[in-house]
């Protein structure tokens, strides 16, 4: 277990399988170049540290990185990276000295790691910090550059629905190396158990095999074997001395395991009584540590103090650190405080430790430090409390904890309301107006940011009214509103203008979005860069210029996930689906919808667009259900009453309708989006939906700014929409629309080509509709050549030759890196190749 | 789950050798559908072996698309399915 100090010495039982893994995944790190991540999963107990501390000893070439996380209720941020870059020093230390954002971090190690092969060992991150998930994130998607076999271990049985770590398992369960320790076997047992005078059988079905459970009731009293872990561990206590038991109660209450420094100020003169704990197993000591064999021993031994003495010592603990003096984490002693029920002691430090997490963006930790320090707050002013709780808003958004949010912002402006603060209430009212967009409660944000202004207004300019404007500005747009949009962003400029403020300047984007997002990040406005960065990435995307739209959205994704902006990473990926799917590429669309589909977010923007990509493609392809994806997309975009988040449901489900042959649904199914589209006069979405409605025979509205392309088809002429499509990129549109022409020659070829593109539904409505002429059977499959490549292996192969890597491959044909991945293995399969070296030298012998 | 009949065809027939090459190239499909949670139950061939009715577990119809092109494997036509037991009555 790591949170205590290593094991060392003894022979691993049954580890052996595990440990081949572990060592070939390192040989294949060693061999390419380019690192992996291993995760080791197993319940408390089962011998994950063990296991790596036995592979980590085989190690020969390189240097091996360890650290821990630590089972405190709210850890400090980043603690295992920070304890691993004091053990590098140098240029990493003096980064990790300065209290980085996790991807500067991150950028730093990964410089480190570059230098030579290495093994980063970071255990039990099923009690990671936040800024700790997203190092570990950040570090795993740029493995494919450094030679680093990174191991994580973790406690499977404790992963919860919600536990953050299942977003990072999600995005990396596939491509990770994974681990299982199992529990011993009756044999291994039964050796274990051998000479102990114990009976074998009984010790296995009772401890089930769990080996830290098999070795604590053997070090027990002999009298037969305990009910639980807990049993077996207090019976060894319980055969200590009164000293030893006072020592032993003292560690337990220091997590994960205590300095020796610290432990003399609590319990002076415990040698002897040291020597007694560690002879029996119960507690390991090195030069500057004492600590429990294993974490499930110190909970053992800390959930047995009476409440009293729990309180006594969690006090004495608290003096002794405050009074050492010098530099010790707030986080540390907000948990003593708390476990001391020593209110002053949590609110100076919780906040402290709170502040310091935000900094470093542990926003979890930071939201509970918050949430401990309110939670004792009764007594504490109220201009105070109101700050935590705006500030406690900031972090629950950035982890998605949108009620929380939400919540707090209310407080906080009823708080400020009666203080008759009215500056900081529209501060307050216009981040609540933003925090109540992204799940859909449109009316009730617009509400709040006209609220904030009415606040503010007269209090003259200040950056605090130009946000409110901004917030405005941002809802108009979303609202398909452009003229009012433009008014507020007239009153911005003025404001920015007439305050000369710094983020004000940057929002009113005076200059044009490119400049203001350069602004922004050569000051480290990394969430403002962020936010504005989105309107340029995806910009092509709108204007239906594909290449540079797939250009953009890629350059946008990597900005992100470099800089951890997960909620914008979201929305990138829906749009690289949807950019996807309008080039008729279906496998790589819902691959990207896949990614945002799979980690659920409270703002629903992304996941309608994800959810409609998914219904569609199946819906084209004639593949199973579907409506669900496309319901629930529709039914999130509702309640919101915007066009814009209503209209593609609305047009997929009038797509899937039409391909089932149920063409009377398509009036209802569009109804409410045209009405609200056609009502705020949104060209683009009528055009959208129109071509939909005119397939049903429904009258269109040719208001203004519908898509050329749209507008021909509206009008009857599909030679020429047709071509529109094709030349655009759009090759699915392209066929509907010749289809639409009635030539018989073009609706062949608007067969073949919706074959081709694997609508296979689409194809099948031509034929329902009584197209002549069009071949039955299956349609035809691998192009043949002479090693069976398909054309796309061709080319992953050609690039292959020219040297590149999957990363370089994925960004030159514009597929993501798992596609390349599947690709290549096809090719070296399909070679009878063993490497890439191999099948390039196969590939220019067979002459491909 | 969902459980998925996948069918598929193949114009040069199908041709899994009943020996070690042949147990190779099903486990090597196995474990290349275990990265999607896909799961390959049975499947049934034509006797001119030009046709398969293939028994899946997948998360979703994607999943089986994602696989399928991973294992080479054609695909036609993917339906949903629900087991229909003719002796539960007895």
């Amino acid at each position: 277990m790591a949170s205590t100090i290593p094991a060392s010495g003894f022979e691993l039982l049954e580890r052996s399988a595990e440990l081949r893994a572990l060592a070939a995944a390192l040989a294949a790190v060693d061999e390419t170049g380019r690192g992996k991540l291993a995760l080791v999963r197993g319940e408390a107990g089962i011998g994950k540290t063990a296991l790596v501390d036995t592979f980590t000893a085989s190690v020969r070439a390189g240097r091996v990185l360890r650290a821990a996380c630590e089972p405190l209720n709210t850890p400090s941020p980043l603690g295992p990276f920070l304890e691993i870059a004091d053990g590098v020093g140098g240029d990493l230390a003096r980064v990790a000295a300065a209290g980085p954002q996790p991807y500067a971090l991150t950028a730093e190690l990964v410089r480190e790691l570059a230098a030579g092969p290495a093994v980063v060992l970071i255990e039990d991150i099923h009690w990671a910090d936040e800024a700790t998930l997203d190092v570990l994130r950040l570090l795993t998607r740029r493995l494919e550059s450094v030679p680093t076999l990174v191991i994580a271990t973790y406690r499977d049985d404790e992963i919860t629905r919600s536990h953050p770590l299942r977003a990072v398992l999600g995005e990396f369960g596939a491509r990770a190396l994974r681990v299982t320790v199992e529990p011993l076997s009756p044999d291994a047992v039964a050796e274990l158990a051998a000479n102990s005078g114990v009976d074998a059988d009984a010790l296995y079905r009772r401890t089930s095999g769990n080996p830290f459970f098999v070795t604590e009731a053997l070090a027990g009293d002999g009298k037969g074997v305990p009910e639980t872990v807990r049993d077996a561990v207090l019976a060894r206590a319980s055969r200590l001395g009164d000293e030893a038991r006072a020592l032993l109660d003292a560690v337990a209450v220091v997590p994960p395991s205590i300095e020796r420094a610290l432990l003399d100020r609590l319990v002076p003169n415990a040698d002897a009584a040291l020597d007694e704990c560690t002879s029996v197993g119960m507690l390991r000591a090195d030069a500057g540590r004492v600590g429990f064999r294993h974490e499930l021993a110190r909970i053992a031994i800390e959930d047995a103090l009476p409440p009293g003495a729990r309180r006594t010592l969690h006090r004495a603990v608290l003096a002794a650190l405050l009074d050492e003096g010098g530099a010790i984490d707030p986080a540390r002693l907000a948990h003593h405080g708390e476990e001391a029920a020593d209110t002053e002691s949590i609110l100076r430090f919780a906040p402290e430790a709170a502040a310091r997490a935000a900094a470093v963006g542990s926003h979890r930790e930071a939201a509970d430090q918050y949430a401990r320090a309110l939670r004792h707050a009764a007594e504490v002013e109220s201009a105070h409390r109101a700050g935590w709780l705006v500030q406690r808003a900031l972090s629950c958004y950035v982890t998605d904890q949108s009620e929380e949010t939400i919540e707090s912002l209310r407080l906080a402006a009823s708080i400020y309301h009666e203080l008759g603060d009215e500056v900081a209430e529209g501060h307050a009212r216009e981040r609540l107006s933003a925090y109540l967009w992204c799940p859909g409660h449109v009316e009730e944000s617009r509400a709040s940011g006209l609220h904030a202004i009415a606040l503010l207004e007269p209090h003259g300019p200040s950056r605090e009214l130009g946000a409110a404007y901004d917030q405005m500005a941002f809802l108009a747009d979303q609202g398909s509103r452009p003229d009012e949009a433009r008014l507020w962003r007239e009153r911005l400029l003025e404001t920015s203008i007439a305050t000369g403020d710094f983020e004000l300047e940057i929002l009113s984007r005076a200059e044009g979005p490119e400049v203001a997002f350069a602004t922004a990040l050569e000051n480290g406005l990394i969430g403002l860069a962020g936010s504005i960065q989105q309107e340029v990435v995806g910009a092509p995307l709108w204007q239906r210029r594909y290449e540079a739209a797939d250009r953009s959205l890629r350059a946008g994704l990597a900005f992100h996930s470099d800089h951890g902006l997960e909620l914008y990473r979201h929305y990138v990926l829906s749009w690289l689906a949807q950019c996807a799917l309008e080039q008729g590429r279906f496998d790589e669309a819902v691959d990207w919808a896949d990614e945002v589909i799979r980690t659920p977010r409270a703002s629903i923007s992304p996941r309608i667009l994800a959810l409609t990509t998914v219904g569609v493609v199946r819906a084209r392809r004639g593949d199973p259900d579907p409506w669900s994806p496309l319901d629930e997309a529709y039914d999130l975009a509702i309640p919101s009453g915007e066009p814009r988040r209503i209209a593609p449901p609305s047009a997929a489900r009038a797509e899937a309708a039409w391909l089932e042959g149920r063409d009377s649904e398509i009036a209802e199914l569009t109804d409410v989006a045209y009405a609200l589209a056609v009502a705020r006069r949104d060209g683009g979405i009528v055009g959208a939906l129109g071509v939909w409605r005119r397939r049903a025979g429904l009258p269109v509205d040719l208001v203004d700014g519908i898509d050329e392309v749209h507008a021909l088809e509206l009008r009857g002429e599909f030679a020429a929409a047709a071509a529109r499509w094709a030349a655009t990129g759009c090759p699915y549109e392209a066929a509907l629309a010749l289809a639409d022409t009635g030539d018989e020659a073009a609706q062949r070829q608007a067969f073949d080509e919706l074959q081709r593109l694997g609508a296979a539904a689409a194809a099948e409505r031509l034929r329902r509709a009584g197209v002549r002429g069009l071949p039955r059977g299956p349609r035809r499959t691998t192009r043949e050549n002479p090693s069976n490549l398909t054309t796309r292996e061709v080319e992953v192969l050609q690039l292959l030759m020219e040297g590149l890597r999957n990363s370089e491959i994925a960004e030159r044909l514009v597929l993501s890196e798992r596609t390349v991945h599947h690709h290549v293995s096809a090719i070296l399969r399909k070679l009878g190749a063993g490497s890439r070296t191999e099948a390039v030298a196969r590939a220019s012998m067979l002459g491909i | 789950m969902p459980r998925y009949v996948v069918e598929r065809t193949f114009p040069e027939g199908l041709e899994i050798p009943a020996d070690a090459q042949g147990a190779r190239a099903c486990l090597g499909i196995i474990e290349r559908n275990s990265d999607d949670g896909v799961t390959w139950i049975r499947s049934y061939v034509t006797g001119d072996r030009s046709k398969t009715f293939c028994v899946y577990d997948a998360p979703s119809p994607e999943a089986i698309r994602r696989t399928a092109g991973r294992n080479e494997l054609p695909v036609d036509r993917i339906t949903e399915v629900r087991v229909l037991d003719p002796y539960f009555h007895f």
